[in-house]
């Protein structure tokens, strides 16, 4: 065994053991005095061959220990500690293999020099050479940065993100955002990254409303850390923010309390509802489609589209104006229990009792449904949501919407975006859609209108360009094929019980168990390039996460939304002289 | 090279010890100066003297050895001898009780080809040599494994050489028989073979409670040298249970023989083992157990070795 240094590999760190068996996928190091080895780091040896170039054999370490070596007893620790029993403390690594090169799997030689990879010899052992588009995630233990694949991201070769991990400490949506931020701005999609959109759900509390606004807690630190990945540290410059319109408000106004500018309200006018067919949204429940009465909702909303005529704001059916959801409710369940109409509203075959089923859940979506879908207001007015026409991270709030109005929210707004996408045929620009608790809308059990939305999107995003980056506290309890659509697949903090799911096989052992204690903002990220997963810390957000943290509202903010237009302002007053005097 | 055949019987077969139980059984005809520290009419335990300390660092020496074949020559004239292949290792141990930490001073690991054959040659079996170490007299088997004993003893002293400093105390494991000339040396003997005390000076020997030496005395032997008895920490009250003999070189004074007998008493019990981990308890103290399982790991695996041999012995055969 030669122990000269390869090419570019860093200190040696110690030798292959020989008293555990090294096999090409794992071997034992034992740590030479004066050295260490921590979990992640990247370590490489060489083995070489008769009559063939040698195999270097690159791994990332998944386990260390120590022991006393000479001790025989778990009291002699205490006759060494005090100086009568000779003993040596031994560390030794497990080595989990990253990569052999040329492919020759052959066990490295115990007593080879194992050395700590650095530089281009670390590239090489994470395959990060091979990645021509590399998307950085955040630093290694060794504070290096580690890159993601984009071929795996962008639909190339793969898409879509799985990320687990418990609420609260396991930073999901911190990631996920960070992840966009860090595509948008590394520059890896060259002239895509333009055009790239993203839709993100704000599912709890106000947290993703201030992603245009700087972190004011961002120090100089955090701002290097962002410059040793490449990136500027700074808010995201171009945020369209949605939120539902206020309870009983007539005038349709944002319900948002702390972020007061910038933020248009969505909602859906009674002639689109009709139109669309977007009734079945309502009972986008899982334990709606097992009930009979989903031939009633299919009926009923092939009836709306045939017959609803738009009639100023509102629509209006065999000649009934209907102004409010609450309207539209009353008049349906009204024709269904009249003998009369209620065949043509719901079919002919259709029992009693069903109807009543249908219209009883109906009379309830009344209350949660009614402040988003709207007759009373103008039509011309700007309301729905298209990432096309938007700013390039649009933004959904849903978090003081009820259950079934989030559906309601979640469900027509994915099928428009991917409807729209669909049409236009190409998969660029990219559309990045960002949505927590998947479990609630992709369900492993039964089916909705939802889930088939998001099943859709896994399956035929990658070719249309819509990549799903979806967050659960558990994946056992998502749809299965979203899971394994997911091309990278992230954890953060896990349960104990849900570690050991298959789910998270592509864990090591090792790793499963640090899952369990792992901190926020540690996260481990399994691609397709890299057989094992790579542990990372992705850096404080620099934009706001809270409205303590919020700097400066970004100027665009304020000129583009009338609400936020201060009446009693002298007009052209502070501006340059441009504009118009008057 | 003379053809040699390695005998098919495991050494340690043919190299079973005498191993000592219980007390001294034959009475030494040695002539013993019970005098030296007290009158032998006065002769009582003493215990731990306040004004001494412990030694800093104390260093423990000990050697181990192995048989890893034992072999027959052929001569030329058809006639035949038999010989050992030996491995063996000293080494030391520095316990730094100020620091509290025992560590590995020094070991040396070395071989030999033991016989009486006139005409045997260095063995080369793999990597591994056994130099010819000739041995006088007609060369029987069993007078080869003490044979060994000498290079041994000059491979302790060697390692034991290196690693001593200022102000250390050295404990050899055994008599100090040619060790004589090291300073502030002692000799420690586990085992008692011989009574060399009167009787009633054997009853202030056995009536020691733990951490207490019976009075300095002095053998008239020819290796002799003044010498004490100390009881370690035992639990057990058979009368020799315990009971160790220390022995230092003739050539110092009375009052420094007394000093180091002293010494002794502070240093030798706090190392003690315990029944349950050493069979040898207390008598075989802790670094020197630590220190045998290291040496022995050193030696090399056995089978291995033995296999070599074997190996060797048939490539000469063709």
């Amino acid at each position: 065994m030669t122990d000269d240094l390869l090419d570019g590999p860093g200190e040696a760190v110690g030798r292959v053991l020989g008293t555990a068996d090294a096999t090409p996928l794992t071997f034992w190091t034992a740590v030479s005095p004066g050295s260490y080895l921590q979990l992640d780091d990247v370590v490489v040896t060489r083995r070489e061959l008769p009559d063939r170039e040698p195999v270097t054999i690159a791994g990332v370490v998944t386990q260390v220990r120590a022991r006393h070596e000479g001790a025989q007893f778990d009291s002699d620790v205490f006759a060494i500690a005090d100086g009568t029993l000779p003993a040596q403390v031994q560390e030794a690594a497990e080595v989990t293999t990253t990569r052999v090169d040329p492919e020759l799997y052959v066990p490295p030689t115990p007593g080879a020099v194992v050395h700590r990879a650095e530089g281009d010899a670390r590239a090489r052992a994470l395959h990060f050479d091979r990645m021509e588009r590399r998307i950085p995630m955040g630093m290694g233990r060794d504070g290096v940065p580690v890159y993601l694949n984009a071929d795996f991201l962008d639909g190339t070769r793969g898409a879509h993100v799985s990320i687990s991990g418990i609420s609260g400490v396991a930073t999901k949506t911190s990631f996920a955002t960070f992840l966009l931020y860090s595509v948008f701005r590394s520059g890896v999609l060259g002239g895509d990254a333009v055009n790239a959109k993203a839709l993100i759900f704000n599912v709890k509390g106000e947290d993703l409303l201030f992603l245009d606004h700087p972190n004011t807690r961002l120090d100089d630190a955090t701002r290097a850390e962002y410059a040793r990945l490449g990136l500027d540290a700074g808010a995201f410059p171009d945020v369209r923010v949605y939120a539902p319109p206020r309870v009983g408000d007539s005038s349709g106004t944002p319900d948002v309390s702390s972020r007061l500018t910038g933020v248009d309200s969505f909602y859906w006018t009674l002639s689109e509802f009709c139109a669309d067919r977007l009734l079945p949204y309502v009972f986008a429940d899982a334990d709606d489609e097992r009930q009979q009465y989903t031939m009633v909702v299919h009926s009923v909303a092939a009836h709306l589209a045939r017959y609803a005529q738009p009639a100023d704001g509102g629509v209006s059916i065999d000649g009934v104006r209907l102004g409010s959801y609450a309207d539209l409710v009353d008049h349906i369940v009204e024709q269904l229990n009249d003998d009369e109409t209620r065949s043509d509203w719901a079919g002919s075959a259709v029992g009693l009792g069903t109807v009543n089923a249908f219209a009883r859940r109906l009379i309830g979506s009344k209350k949660d449904l009614g402040r988003l879908i709207r007759g009373d207001l103008a039509t011309r007015r700007p309301h729905s949501i298209n990432t096309a026409e938007s700013a390039q991270v649009t933004v959904v709030d849903l978090h003081n919407l009820p259950d079934r109005a989030q559906r309601f929210v979640v469900g027509v707004t994915l099928k428009s975006e991917f409807e729209r996408k669909e049409k236009a045929g190409t998969a660029k620009p990219l559309l990045f859609v960002v949505l927590d608790e998947l479990n609630k809308y992709a369900p492993r059990e039964g089916s909705s209108p939802i889930k088939e939305v998001l099943l859709d999107i896994a399956e035929r995003g990658r070719s249309l360009g819509v990549i799903l980056v979806g967050a659960q506290q558990t994946a056992s309890e998502v749809e299965r094929r979203i899971v394994t659509n997911s091309a990278i697949r992230v954890v953060g903090r896990l349960d104990p019980a849900e570690a050991s799911r298959p789910e998270y096989g592509f864990l090591p052992p090792a790793q499963r168990q640090r899952a369990l204690l792992a901190k926020p903002g540690t996260m481990f990220v399994n691609q397709p390039d890299i057989p094992v997963p790579l542990c990372l810390e992705f850096p404080f957000p620099a934009w706001a996460t809270r409205v303590s943290e919020a700097g400066r509202a970004p100027s665009e903010t304020l000129r583009s939304i009338t609400q936020s237009a201060d009446p009693f302002a002298v007009v052209g007053s502070g501006t340059t002289d441009d504009d118009i005097p008057f | 090279m003379t053809r040699f055949f390695v005998d098919a019987w495991d050494p340690a077969y043919g190299a079973s010890f005498e191993a000592g139980g219980g007390g001294p059984a034959a009475p030494s005809s040695a002539q013993v100066d019970a005098d030296v520290e007290l009158p032998a009419v006065d002769w009582r335990a003493i215990g731990v003297r306040r004004d001494v300390l412990a030694p800093e660092v104390v260093l423990l020496v000990d050697g181990v050895r192995r048989i890893d074949a034992s072999l027959w020559t052929a001569e030329e004239d058809g006639g035949s001898f038999p010989g050992i292949a030996a491995s063996y290792a000293a080494g030391v141990v520095r316990c730094d009780l100020e620091r509290g930490a025992a560590e590995l001073a020094g070991a040396r690991v070395s071989r030999g080809l033991f016989t009486a054959s006139p005409s045997a040659e260095d063995v080369v079996a793999g990597r591994v040599r056994y130099p010819v170490h000739r041995v006088g007299g007609t060369g029987e088997l069993s007078k080869l494994p003490p044979a060994v004993q000498g290079p041994l003893t000059a491979l302790e002293v060697e390692v034991s050489n290196a690693a001593r400093i200022d102000g250390d105390l050295l404990v050899v494991d055994g008599p100090l028989r040619s060790r004589r000339q090291l300073p502030r040396t002692l000799g420690y003997i586990k085992t008692q073979h011989s009574q060399y005390l009167d009787a009633r000076l054997t009853a202030v020997v056995t009536g020691l409670t733990p951490g207490q030496r019976s009075p300095v005395f002095r053998l008239g032997t020819a290796w002799g040298g003044y010498s004490w008895y100390l009881r370690l920490p035992v639990t057990s009250g058979a009368p020799w249970a315990g009971i160790v003999r220390v022995e230092c070189s003739a050539e110092l004074t009375d009052a420094q023989a007394i000093e180091l007998a002293d010494l002794s008493l502070v240093t030798l019990p706090r190392f003690a083992s315990t029944p349950y981990k050493d069979p040898r308890a207390p008598q075989n103290l802790i670094p020197i157990a630590g220190l045998e399982r290291r040496l022995r790991g050193l030696l090399g695996d056995a089978r291995l070795l033995h296999r070599v041999l074997t190996a060797a012995a048939r490539g000469i055969r063709r």
